[in-house]
């Protein structure tokens, strides 16, 4: 694994190396340098099985993470190979020349991620979503709750009592009322 | 293709003749297992309403609303968990975090309705068939997802503590602290409990988020003697806490003082406080006790000047002349106090008023007063022998005590009462050098003090004696104290709901002492009353509106003269709000 | 770089030669709600696409929106018949990323609850895999037989399908006494049950002249489609996470991989039996060799505000599909910042499923299907 490590550091500049277990490590290259690596461990290095592909948003940084998670059958070891790609006009090489099972991943992160990778079959196509006009749910701005109370309607007459605002308001009003207007005048700037 | 392929799975026909595996019963005959995860059961007696299940629950299927047969008390909120079924996954969360242990889940699943809102239900309230079950799955010790014990402080051991006065308590540290907060279940339910209804929940929050300073700000929007109370509080929130109705309480009072520790040296910095823009009014404070200072930091927030009056050199009142050192060290106490009167307190010790100054002077120089002079006279026993030399009663040794004087108390102190006041006495004597033994009417159950009180002067080597109370005083010739005791037994429960003790006819015993130390209440000291001639109960302190603590036209009072003896977090909730109230009687 | 596989040429329909059909989302012969849009010459299918999102839950969005601890109760909806190893990655990656050490007779128990599951979900894509070929019996026994495994997990869980009985730190509690004797009288029951699946369904002329031979799966595709479990076992490569990464106590047990030669739909059934007597023989063993008392459960502190420390890991874990894995990314607030779910259906009934259903006919589609154990909720999560 070290010596891996070390050709992948001197070959594709692999940085953030992480040994997560004594078998798998995680590390970080250049969305241009990404091909190449994945390529060189699947014809040189073994690692034939792309185990999982997938993506991450990181709305802070303003930019995609792409995680490929590739396998060694012989050896039994894992590399785990991620590229940040920019968030605002995100487009990726795809690798499904490389597998021909990837298609499907590119597939649903484009769909949920919004990231394009041109030249992948039916890439474009629906992947879970059917006429879907919002913006990818995958990503971080995508607010579940904000949507499915847009989109369905509550159940009449439902509500919840806060047990602190219940005790108040039935064993202490005159005290509830003192208490937030001292606490306002601490507050006060 | 053979032919033994063509036969074989006629293998099938032999099953035809075997006994079917198949349920002929009605389907509803067969009960889930013990363990099933079925419709929920609540114990309604025994719930709080705390809302704990609701805040786990991932589906939001749990609304805690209003029952009409449950009203709100002390430690419940009188709500109680409607679980909606058609979003409840019965993944059992609900149960297994439920701090009283009330809501379980029976073991029927079968029951069916052609009305979609008869899934929607208060397990309990509403009428089911399995309200009763014992079968299903119920939280078990292990599975409970909060940890049932509380973290408990450093303290230096009783042989070493009991030799000096100096604070045993070392605060928690910054792990313990940690894992004490992390208990909190945020419920909220101690709210109501805390005289001053301090936002415990959010300043637990601040801790578990490692932002001190917001946990110190929370604290003083409801209590500027937080640090004094993080020591001697009566901790009323631990009594309702709950978590302590299946393991030990959260520990407040401690993480409260853990606050306070952290963040004492950064008090102006973090807390900021520019002087808020003055109302021109003027608002003089009688008594610097917990009340009195707590009224003059929230009325200086308000704007308004303020005087205060102390008749001792020093203020904190019975913070700093009742409660001995080893409790609250005197420099803890004082830099609170700083604190207060740095937002620009004016304060005039050695003046009582009625004597140094007259009650009308300071009225017509005020627009309002607040009288917070404490019950600071021991209250004495209706016996034989009070006046004798050697008697004191508990305030008054205590105040001794504080001011360094070392009263006598030679090789033996007897203590009577089963207060707070009881034990500091008796836990100063012992540090003085003497043996102290306790005697109290009643048992140890019945004793107003605080629970580890009680076990920190035994651990000092206290001895009690219960169901004793002393009949008569004498001095021997030796110049020991004979002192006649009466034995008691308990009767009927009084209005407190403690039983009341009745003396038992010729038990009489005799114990000797050098010294006995009365701490069986105080009162009200009876010429300030008579001077000021406000209106005064009849047990002599002064009668006050209950809600805005107002006297007469600008006199307001609170505290223990208005309350009689309590605990140091009812003055603080009693300044606090005669300073909201006279805020708004000056505003008009 | 050139295609390793072109599936880009065009039919005409309009040509009167071809037609389109649909296969799903609702068809007793398809798995789980999944559509499949068939393009047929004859009776033999040219293009197949899959299509998903039927079960599209949103799993990984909403994990991303709850604390960690009720995350815990949402996993095991990824998967119906075998929900244990998403509530056990689930708990696993949680715990390597927060650094929870699990009592060793908690590991024990897992180990015995995911082969319980794997036994029901195996036994029932026996009889699925009867059902596809028109052998309704074996199906009707399949499915009786995972009811007493159910029983079973009634009994122990307190669930039948969602067993939420693996949680984060260990086991939710102890194991009922005399729990090991009624499971061995289910063990007993379905090993009588494959020896007659043995008889009816593999030494069957119709179930033989049909799946032999169909649907071939060279072994060279096994990476490039990202096979695994059994499917790829079938093809004689020899990957089981339970041998190859040992999790929980799978390296103290004794026990063999199984691979197959021919990787038609005949062998990968063939092997799904032998697993089902694997998953028999490794439940004994657990039951024999697990230590007989001590806690079940690591407590966490602080459950409601359980942080993790920031970090990322991939967990897996062998269910009866295949390789089944959790990537998790915690970023050391309350909830996680990303959970990703790789079921071992995601490549199978997607991309492989298309190419195998190619040049075959409509009628073996759904027998295709089930022999690669499909389970759309895994796919679209």
């Amino acid at each position: 694994m070290k010596e891996l490590i070390e050709r992948l550091r001197s070959k594709f500049n692999a940085k953030n190396i992480k040994e997560q277990r004594k078998n798998f490590v995680f590390i970080t290259v250049e969305k241009k340098d990404l091909e190449g690596c994945v390529l060189y461990l699947k014809e040189f290095e073994g690692y034939g099985h792309l185990t999982l592909l997938t993506a991450l948003d990181w709305i802070e940084k303003d930019q995609f993470e792409l995680v490929y998670h590739l396998h060694n059958y012989s050896n039994k070891t894992d590399v785990s190979v991620k590229t940040f790609i920019d968030r605002k006009n995100p487009t990726m090489v795809s690798i499904n020349n490389l597998w021909a099972g990837a298609r499907v991943y590119e597939r649903e992160i484009k769909e949920l991620f919004g990231i394009d990778f041109p030249g992948c079959p039916r890439v474009n196509d629906p992947f879970a979503l059917e006429g879907w006009h919002e913006i990818p749910p995958m990503r971080k701005d995508f607010d579940t709750k904000k949507y499915s109370e847009e989109t369905y309607f509550p159940r009449p007459g439902r509500y919840t009592k806060d047990n602190v605002a219940q005790m108040e308001e039935q064993l202490y009003p005159v005290e509830a009322e003192v208490k937030n207007g001292i606490a306002e005048t601490v507050r006060k700037k | 293709m053979s032919l033994k392929d063509i036969v074989s799975p006629f293998n099938a026909w032999k099953r035809a003749f075997e006994k079917p595996d198949t349920i002929v019963k009605p389907l509803s005959e067969r009960e889930g297992s013990d363990l099933y995860r079925g419709f929920h059961i609540n114990d309604i007696d025994k719930c709080i309403g705390c809302g704990s299940c609701e805040e786990i629950c991932q589906n939001a299927a749990i609304d805690l609303v209003d029952v009409a047969s449950v009203k709100a008390k002390p430690g419940d909120s009188g709500l109680r968990p409607l679980i909606d079924y058609g979003r409840c996954c019965w993944c059992a969360l609900c149960v297994d975090i439920c701090p009283t242990g009330s809501l379980g889940m029976s073991n029927d699943y079968t029951w069916i309705s052609e009305n979609s809102d008869d899934f929607r239900f208060i397990p309990g309230i509403d009428e089911k068939k399995w309200n009763r079950s014992e079968k299903g799955y119920r939280r078990s010790a292990e599975s409970w997802l909060v940890d049932p014990n509380r973290q408990h402080m450093n303290e230096i051991e009783p042989d070493k503590r009991k030799k000096n006065f100096d604070e045993y308590a070392e605060g928690f540290t910054d792990e313990q602290a940690m894992a004490e907060a992390g208990r909190c279940l945020d419920c909220g339910i101690c709210i109501q409990a805390c005289p001053t209804h301090m936002d415990v929940p959010k300043y637990i929050n601040a801790i578990r988020n490692k932002d001190l300073d917001e946990g110190l700000r929370i604290m003083y929007e409801t209590n500027p003697m937080l640090e004094a109370c993080g020591r001697i509080c009566t901790a009323k929130c631990e009594d309702v806490c709950a978590v302590g109705h299946n393991g030990k309480p959260i520990a407040i009072r401690s993480l409260k003082r853990y606050i306070g520790d952290q963040t004492f040296k950064k008090k102006d910095e973090i807390m900021d406080l520019k002087p808020a823009a003055s109302t021109g009014r003027k608002v003089g404070i009688i008594g610097g006790g917990p009340a009195g200072l707590t009224a003059a930091f929230y009325l200086r927030r308000f704007g308004h000047a303020v005087t205060l009056y102390e008749q001792h050199d020093k203020l904190g009142g019975m913070l700093k002349w009742g409660i001995p050192d080893y409790r609250l060290p005197a420099d803890v106490l004082q830099r609170e106090i700083d604190f207060i009167l740095r937002q620009g307190v004016e304060v005039k010790y050695s003046v009582k008023v009625g004597k140094d100054i007259s009650f009308d002077q300071l009225h017509k120089e005020n627009d309002a007063l607040f009288i917070s002079v404490g019950a600071q006279i021991g209250s004495d026993m209706p016996i034989k022998g009070m006046e004798t030399e050697g008697v004191y009663s508990g305030v008054e040794f205590l105040e001794k005590v504080a001011k360094g004087e070392k009263p006598f108390v030679g090789k033996e102190a007897v203590i009577v009462g089963g207060g707070n006041t009881a034990m500091d006495a008796t836990r100063s004597s012992i540090r003085l050098g003497a043996k102290a033994k306790i005697l109290y009417r009643r048992t140890e159950q019945e004793m107003p003090a605080n629970r580890e009180e009680i076990r920190e002067a035994k651990e000092e080597g206290a001895e009690l004696k219960i169901l004793s109370t002393p009949t008569k005083i004498e001095k021997l010739p030796s110049g020991r104290l004979k002192i006649e005791c009466l034995k008691m037994e308990l009767g009927e429960p009084d209005k407190s709901g403690r039983r009341s003790p009745v003396p038992k006819e010729g038990s009489e015993f005799y114990i000797e002492a050098d010294v006995c130390i009365m701490a069986i209440g105080q009162k009200v000291e009876p010429e300030f009353s008579e001077t000021i001639g406000l209106k005064v109960t009849k047990w002599g302190t002064f009668e006050v509106h209950s809600d805005t603590l107002r006297s007469n036209d600008k006199v307001f009072a609170g505290g223990d003269c208005q309350t009689g003896p309590d605990d140091a977090i009812k003055a603080v909730a009693a300044g606090k709000k005669a300073a909201y109230f006279i805020d708004k009687q000056l505003r008009g | 770089m050139k295609p390793i596989w072109n599936d880009t040429k065009e039919y005409d329909l309009k040509s009167g030669k071809y037609v389109k059909i649909w296969q799903g989302p609702q068809h007793p012969g398809v798995t789980g709600n999944m559509s499949l849009e068939l393009l047929l010459e004859g009776d033999e299918i040219k293009l197949l696409k899959t299509h998903v999102g039927y079960l599209h839950r949103g799993f990984e969005k909403l994990m991303e929106r709850r604390k960690f601890i009720n995350c815990f109760p949402i996993v095991c909806r990824i998967c119906v018949p075998e929900p244990d190893t998403n509530e056990y990655l689930f708990a696993a990656a949680a715990e390597e990323l927060s650094g929870i050490e699990i009592p060793e007779r908690a590991k024990w128990i897992r180990a015995l609850n995911l082969e319980m599951a794997r036994l029901g979900a195996t036994v029932m894509g026996l009889g699925g895999q009867a059902g596809s070929f028109g052998l309704g019996t074996i199906g009707q026994w399949a499915v009786a037989h995972r009811d007493f495994l159910l029983d079973s997990f009634e009994e122990l869980t307190g669930g039948r399908i969602y067993h939420m009985y693996i949680v984060p730190g260990g086991v939710r509690y102890e194991i009922p006494e005399g729990f090991e004797g009624r499971l061995e009288k289910t063990l007993v029951k379905i090993e009588k049950l494959l020896s007659d699946i043995d008889k009816v369904m593999f030494n069957n002329a119709v179930f033989k002249s049909r799946s032999k031979g169909l649907a071939r799966i060279p072994k060279d595709w096994i990476e490039p489609f990202g096979i695994n479990g059994t499917t790829a076992r079938a093809s004689g490569v020899s990957y089981d996470v339970r041998k190859d990464h040992p999790y929980l106590i799978y390296d103290q047990l004794d026990f063999n991989v199984t691979t197959g030669t021919e990787g038609d739909v005949y062998a990968r059934t063939e092997l799904r039996r032998e697993e089902c007597l694997l998953s028999i023989n490794l439940i004994r063993q657990i039951l024999a060799k697990m230590p007989k008392s001590g806690p079940v459960r690591t407590f966490i502190p602080d459950i409601m505000h359980w942080k993790i420390p920031a970090g990322e890991t991939y967990v897996r874990a062998e269910s009866g599909r295949g390789e089944y894995g959790y990537y998790m990314v915690t970023d050391g607030s309350e909830y996680p910042q990303r959970v990703h779910v790789k079921g071992p259906s995601y490549t199978h009934a997607m991309s492989l499923l298309e190419k195998l259903a190619e040049g075959n006919t409509n009628a073996d589609i759904f027998g295709i299907m089930v022999s690669l154990q499909t389970y759309p909720p895994e796919i679209e999560r």
